[in-house]
């Protein structure tokens, strides 16, 4: 089970099963612990090589045992995904733990991937279970609906989940090159059905000065 | 496992914050304007332009007199709701009455055209006047507090109503050779806070909780004329520190 202590800190009661987090975030735990490296985030060869290939990397390691162990990471924001048989589409460097049940896997994101400064390929979680991501400042959960498309900045948007379509929007033009620009000129425009998770915060991207 | 509070474009709140770092605006075919960079998601259809578009003549005209910092500011204009954040720092909307509010240039993310912005004769901060309403960040919540009071220079975020602000300097301790020496080195003693700004008169400052600063943005110079602080090239080369003895010529008026 996946609980928060505080806003920053994950506790994970594991009662003889695992769960599987960011190599490194252990902060504390009472009972018995073992830890032990996932090579390749535990997707095998195959997804050792494809992360090895795209850049989306990630050191994982597998946490099992009797007791309660927490986990944090510089102080991020952590928030809790509950998921139903769903993906989420979440930053390599913003996915704290999951449920050692949940498969991850990576796949393209295309030319959004490529602004928001995360390299042009995306971590999915698919399954049933818990996931824990972080954010810089509290995330706003934003639902996204047929008629109500969101737009978001890419340096803000930290995960995905659900039916949904992006598409990438570049409004470079003539005043941008002139320093006139205002700054939003790549946003990434969301529809569908499903939610969005951003953070009050803009990591440094290509785009954010255009 | 408490459950998330998820948002849609009927639950976000209109002009209100949505959490503590992040601020939602509701845009009825109306226009706001906001430091660039700062828009962090919206529904509906919104656009970004630069301040010197064509279009804002009359906007800018009435609202915005700070040449200098027109490349770092924005206008969004249309229909939707918008959320605003910088670098998970607090975000506050205060409304302005017929009043009037120096703020440090960095800390102010967007204001209400019904406000205007001029540039605040003190370098580096600018000036709102008029009725409307604004949003500003700061690294911690905004502590109000009722002059006369000295206040640390990295703490400050800006005043209101217009007290005086002034520098003051503890000069009992940092007077002499000694003191000098004691100020340039930090060897015996230097606190790190001999220096503060001193507000007296009648209004309201505003500190932040910490002494984290926003960025500074390069943000150019005022035009170099006579009586303009901070204007053009400096005169004098170095600052004189107390203690230091004064430059020769100048004692003896030549």
């Amino acid at each position: 089970m996946f609980r928060l202590q505080g806003s920053k800190t994950l506790a994970v009661d594991l009662t003889g099963d695992a769960v599987k987090a960011k190599n490194g975030s252990m902060v504390a735990y009472d009972g018995r612990m073992t830890f032990k490296k996932l090579s390749g985030g535990g997707e095998g060869l195959r997804g050792m090589v494809t992360r090895r290939l795209t850049g989306e990397q990630m050191t994982v390691m597998e946490v099992s045992g009797q007791g309660t162990c927490y986990f944090a990471d510089r102080a991020s924001e952590i928030n809790l995904v509950a998921l139903h048989g769903d993906t989420l589409h979440v930053e390599a460097s913003n996915l704290l733990a999951t449920d050692a049940g949940l498969r991850t896997g990576t796949t393209f994101t295309g030319l959004r991937g490529g602004a928001s400064g995360n390299g042009l390929f995306t971590t999915t979680v698919e399954g049933t279970g818990q996931a824990a991501i972080m954010s810089d400042g509290a995330a706003v959960l934003l639902r996204v609906s047929p008629q109500y498309p969101l737009t978001v900045d890419p340096g803000a948007y930290i995960a995905h989940q659900g039916r949904l379509q992006q598409h990438f929007q570049a409004g470079v033009n003539f005043r941008t090159l002139m320093g006139e620009g205002s700054g939003e000129a790549f946003q990434i425009r969301f529809e569908g059905d499903g939610l969005v998770y951003v953070q009050p915060s803009e990591r440094n991207t290509v785009g954010g000065d255009v | 496992m408490s459950t998330p509070v998820i948002f849609d474009p009927m639950t976000l709140p209109s002009d209100d914050n949505v959490n503590s770092y992040t601020f939602c605006v509701e845009l009825k075919g109306s226009r706001w304007f906001l430091q660039k960079g700062k828009m962090i998601a919206y529904y509906g259809q919104i656009r970004f332009d630069g301040i010197g578009h064509g279009r804002f003549d009359r906007l800018v005209r009435s609202s915005f007199h700070s040449p200098l910092h027109a490349s770092d500011w924005v206008v969004a204009e249309g229909s939707g709701k918008m959320l605003l954040a910088d670098r998970a720092f607090d975000v506050n909307s205060f409304d302005l009455e017929d009043g009037n509010l120096t703020i440090r240039s960095g800390n102010l993310l967007a204001f209400d055209p019904s406000l205007a912005l001029k540039q605040s004769i003190v370098p580096g901060f600018v000036t709102l006047i008029g009725t409307g309403k604004f949003v500003a960040a700061s690294n911690g919540p905004v502590v109000f507090m009722e002059p006369p009071l000295r206040v640390d220079p990295q703490a400050l975020v800006g005043w209101a109503d217009c007290p005086s602000p002034c520098h003051h300097y503890d000069h009992g301790y940092m007077t002499g050779v000694m003191g000098g020496i004691r100020s340039l080195t930090g060897i015996g003693g230097s606190s790190g806070e001999e220096h503060q700004f001193e507000f007296v008169g009648a209004g309201t400052v505003l500190l932040q909780s910490s002494e984290a600063l926003m960025a500074e943005q390069a943000a150019g110079v005022v035009p170099n004329e006579p009586g303009v602080p901070g204007g053009g090239g400096q005169h004098g080369a170095t600052p004189r520190m107390p203690g230091q003895l004064g430059d020769l010529q100048r004692r003896f008026g030549l």
